[in-house]
């Protein structure tokens, strides 16, 4: 009998490729979720009027973060999809061990996360053209709406980093959960409990601050040091809980 | 060359002790039956085989690999059982063609026939299956994969009597013409006793007996006969089955201990002698009380 030798890089890559086919019902709810967004964009997110002798003007400012925001909840519950039990079950049907079957989940998670955050930021494209066609807008400052390469690039760039971010994020929480059911109670008692005792305290929440430290952040390239390596260390942390556990027990 | 060795292995979930300080080893190309009462604890070996779990504490190791989380284990053998999941948007032709990708000896030709034979539709899903479809088609994965350490743990459960008699004898058929190594765990040991090699006996988690099939048939004798005449002969002997038949003439299973010259004698003594077959054996052999079924009734 003779063994041949097995390359992790080829099963990862085979496991990947599986996982798209498999997780595909992903997608398709993806699409859903950013129509549902876009719907909910299209009633603007502030207006303004004002009126005099006759004459009446109505600004309503519009905006597709919301259909980014959908696209983060979607990558957080994805992520924590792929971590219950059937579907990590399902790569020992075939050949895997632990690290590969997380090492295809992450690269999964980042295609899902490109396609995502590219079809969010198009969305806007689609708002505008919606908007002009069939709501009848007049489109104020036009040059603002004008496509500039850079400028997408920019966005397209952060919205693929902050969904992987949050998918990481996901991917954690649902490891924590695999490992002790406690977590599903304990996760939402931290989050919120930390925001009481910084409401009680009068201090700036917690959260809100490490939200700033993310969001609010001007250079590019330190937002993406940042990212990179706080979704590394999500994703660390995962790989090493479930590189103990033990499957169909 | 041995594919598995295993020393001492135990493995406890809470204060159970499903293993208990196993000890054995399998050879290269031998179908071996893995054999036991309900709880023996074959499955629980069979997936620390599999690198599924880990053990408590004991060594195990395949292909000279600690199975848990090696990837050449698990590029080299399959486990098959009827809890084996695929991803629901797959239909059956696409899980054959994701398997074919996954196993380096793949053969689609066979999966592809045996498919045919056993009426699969192509377009159907996993999920929808009944359970003896369930497991004809995780059997077909398990055979086709042609991993050089095949486990089927239960794999009939709900087939047919038909399907279950195709299934053994592909599986007969497929190991003549590729031979590998082989695990079949089942409660029906008259079924498989013309396939197997060896048979490992666990009970409540160690293991009771490793033998071939041809040692497991000589292994004991069944002396029938007046209950004095046979008093003398299993005085000294462990008795692994006694049953009163009618009023005065018993029937006794006892370890194959006696030269012909003694049973020659036996039977001047008329003492009807014999062979104990081996699914009977292994019940005997695991049977947890002296009695039976019926004394649980006997006082009502």
């Amino acid at each position: 009998m003779s063994l041949l030798t097995v390359n992790t890089a080829e099963i990862v890559k085979k496991q990947f490729l599986f996982k798209l086919k498999a997780n595909i019902d992903a997608f398709s709810s993806l699409v859903w979720i950013q129509l549902l967004a876009i719907l909910f964009s299209l009633g603007g997110v502030a207006s303004q009027g004002s009126h005099s002798d006759g004459l009446s003007i109505s600004i309503k400012y519009f905006s597709s973060d919301v259909v980014i925001a959908f696209t983060m909840i979607w990558g957080l519950v994805t992520a924590i999809t792929i971590t219950t039990r059937p579907y990590r079950y399902f790569d020992f049907s075939f050949v895997t061990n632990r690290i590969t079957s997380s090492l295809s989940n992450i690269i999964y998670l980042f295609t899902a996360s490109v396609l995502g955050g590219v079809t969010a930021m198009l969305a806007k494209g689609l708002l505008i053209i919606i908007g002009y066609l069939f709501l009848d807008f007049q489109l104020l400052d036009f040059y603002s709406q004008s496509f500039h390469v850079r400028d997408f690039m920019i966005g397209t760039i952060a919205a693929v980093l902050y969904i992987f971010f949050i998918s990481s994020i996901g991917y954690f929480i649902g490891t924590l959960v695999q490992v002790s059911r406690l977590f599903i109670v304990g996760i939402p008692v931290l989050f919120i409990g930390s925001m009481f005792l910084d409401g009680m305290m009068q201090r700036e929440p917690m959260a809100m601050k490490t939200l700033q430290f993310y969001f609010m952040e001007t250079s590019l390239f330190i937002f993406i040091v940042k990212v990179f390596i706080s979704t590394a260390l999500f994703f660390a942390a995962s790989i090493s809980m479930l590189n103990r556990m033990e499957v169909r027990k | 060359m041995k594919v598995i060795e295993c020393t001492d292995l135990t493995k406890s979930y809470l204060r159970k002790r499903v293993l208990d300080q196993l000890t054995f080893s399998i050879e290269e190309n031998k179908i071996t039956g893995l054999i036991g009462r309900n709880g023996a604890g074959k499955t629980t070996l069979l997936k620390i085989i599999a690198g599924y779990i880990k053990q408590t504490s004991g060594e195990m190791s395949v292909f000279s690999q600690k199975p848990f989380n090696s990837l050449l284990v698990s590029a080299h053998s399959i486990f098959v059982d009827d809890q084996m999941s695929f991803p629901s948007p797959l239909q059956l032709h696409e899980i054959l063609d994701a398997a074919g990708s996954f196993y380096p000896n793949w053969n689609m030709p066979l999966a592809k026939r045996l498919f045919d034979y056993f009426s699969f539709d192509p377009k159907h899903y996993h999920n929808r299956l009944s359970k003896g479809k369930t497991s004809t088609f995780n059997s077909i994965i398990g055979l086709a994969a042609r991993a050089p350490l095949t486990i089927f743990d239960e794999p009939t459960t709900g087939m047919d009597a038909a399907v279950r008699k195709d299934f053994y004898r592909a599986l007969l058929k497929d190991y003549l013409a590729y031979p590998r190594t082989i695990i079949l765990s089942s409660h029906h040991l008259e079924e498989i006793e013309d396939l197997l090699e060896d048979v490992l006996l666990l009970k409540d988690g160690k293991n009771h007996l490793h033998v071939s099939i041809e040692e497991l048939k000589e292994w004991a004798i069944g002396f029938k006969g007046a209950e004095e005449a046979l008093m003398n002969w299993t005085k000294d002997t462990k008795v692994y089955y006694k049953n009163q038949i009618g009023r005065n003439t018993v029937y006794a299973v006892v370890k194959n201990v006696f030269s012909e010259q003694e049973l020659q004698q036996a039977k001047a003594e008329n003492i009807e002698i014999t062979a104990v077959c081996p699914s009977d054996l292994c019940i005997y052999l695991t049977g947890e009380t002296k009695g039976g079924i019926d004394d649980v009734f006997v006082d009502r």
